[in-house]
């Protein structure tokens, strides 16, 4: 499954250790993150995300 | 100093502060600055665009009893900072029947910025209007230049796009239109390396998203008025593209000489190759060149010396700061010297995990530097021609 980068603070969002802090499983691909999750970092929503390698 | 009309009717009456020389407790201020603000005067309405920081509110109250204001009806607030949101809630005790009109995310942060009660705002989104009578004023969301709430107003009537911090530039001047457009450019590049390069990405968005707009003058809330908007556009369609120069930039702080002879070796080699070599003593570095220079410079040097068992704290913060404005620099390498040890490469390396960067080989040497530390800081600087030459750049 593809990571994304977040372009504000560069926190790389992988789906596979997702994000348990904010209840997002492992697995969960980005795609499917909900519209209202943001970047843990720094706050920013999931259009300012870019797919990275 | 008079309010002043910049068009029928939109007067520019924010503060100038001459004598300012350090933004942010950080960002040195050659040229002083300014906090504009922008008051639209309707056939039925009247708005105030954005405020000033808290020390000039007096000089905002004056320009605006010059003109003898006796009623604002709305306060656009694009951006809750304090340098233009810090007099909102002066004048709104002024004027008692005012609303704050912004957006949800800039409500949420004025409200944990500043005393203003949530009944005296009005929120709008992407594509709202207000409309003043005669002076119809358009919102255009733009976040992320450079906090998540930031938008604009575009004013269609007059095509003025009023656009906050961006393309603005830390510049005191008494006329409030731009007249030296090659100072304005220094002084908006630099801006831009401060506040806007870690968001190339949403300016980019931003960018295409102006593109379509009839627009005959910006007005932002720092530096001047651009009477000539595709001068500024311009620039920063350069400054975000992907386009480097052939500049090899090398911060650097040496305390016994070491580390200078290291610099002052790779600087002879790369002019040698043909790329334009610039060493900053960061002791003696406003950050703020620095920084203008890493807008499009192709490479980065690091030269440090190690002190208390890592880098010199000065390089800390170059490397800091390098790593934090995310700069489009496509080469990079650390040189250095040590007296008896300690983790010096492993600390700066460690800092640089935003950077997009090639590493290209350290040079990291005890002591004084030898014929063999000559000959690899030649390395280095064929190296980096060498890759200058691959893109094209040289």
């Amino acid at each position: 499954m593809n990571r994304f980068v977040c372009t504000i603070c560069g926190y790389v969002y992988d789906p596979k250790t997702g994000d348990p802090d904010s209840g997002i499983a492992a697995g969960t691909s980005f795609d499917d993150l909900p519209e209202t999750w943001v970047c843990p970092i720094c706050g920013a929503g999931k259009e300012v995300f870019e797919l990275t390698d | 100093m008079p309010a002043r009309e910049i068009k029928k009717n939109v007067f520019a009456v924010g503060a100038i502060d001459w004598d300012r020389r350090l933004f942010d407790e950080l960002i040195p201020l050659p040229d002083g600055t300014s906090y504009n603000a922008y008051l639209v005067r309707g056939k039925e309405k009247t708005a105030l665009i954005d405020t000033v920081d808290p020390s000039k509110t007096a000089e905002l109250i004056r320009h605006l009893q010059n003109l003898k204001e006796t009623s604002i009806d709305y306060i656009i607030s694009h951006h809750a900072e304090q340098d233009h949101s810090g007099s909102i809630p002066d004048i709104l005790e002024m004027y008692p029947e005012a609303r704050v009109v912004t957006n949800e995310k800039c409500k949420s942060l004025l409200i944990d910025l500043l005393p203003i009660a949530e009944n005296r705002f009005l929120t709008v989104g992407e594509g709202s209007v207000l409309s003043l009578g005669g002076k119809t004023l358009e919102f255009i969301m733009a976040p992320w230049v450079h906090w998540p709430e930031t938008m604009f107003t575009y004013l269609a009537e007059d095509r003025i796009l009023f656009s906050c911090d961006f393309l603005g530039a830390h510049l005191a001047q008494s006329d409030p239109i731009l007249l030296d457009e090659p100072r304005g450019y220094k002084a908006a590049k630099r801006y831009y390396a401060e506040i806007m390069m870690p968001f190339r990405a949403q300016i980019r968005k931003h960018l295409d998203r102006l593109q379509g707009m009839a627009i005959d003058m910006i007005a932002p809330s720092h530096g001047a008025v651009y009477p000539r908007p595709e001068f500024i556009l311009q620039a920063y369609r350069d400054w975000v593209s992907d386009r480097v120069a052939n500049k090899a930039l090398i911060p650097f702080v040496s305390m016994h000489g070491s580390t200078r002879r290291m610099v002052e070796h790779l600087c002879e080699g790369l002019t040698a190759g043909g790329v334009e070599a610039i060493p900053f003593n960061m002791i003696r570095t406003d950050i703020g060149e620095f920084a203008l220079e890493m807008v499009d410079a192709a490479t980065l040097v690091i030269g440090s010396s190690m002190v208390l068992a890592g880098p010199h704290p000065a390089m800390v913060l170059a490397a800091y700061l390098a790593n934090a404005l995310r700069p489009k620099t496509k080469f990079a390498a650390i040189i250095g010297s040590y007296g008896w040890g300690g983790r010096m490469m492993e600390s700066l390396q460690g800092m640089l995990t935003n950077f997009k960067a090639e590493m290209l080989d350290p040079v990291f040497i005890k002591g004084h530097p030898r014929e063999a530390d000559f000959q690899a800081l030649d390395r280095l600087a064929d190296a980096i021609s060498g890759r200058h030459r691959d893109i094209g750049i040289l």
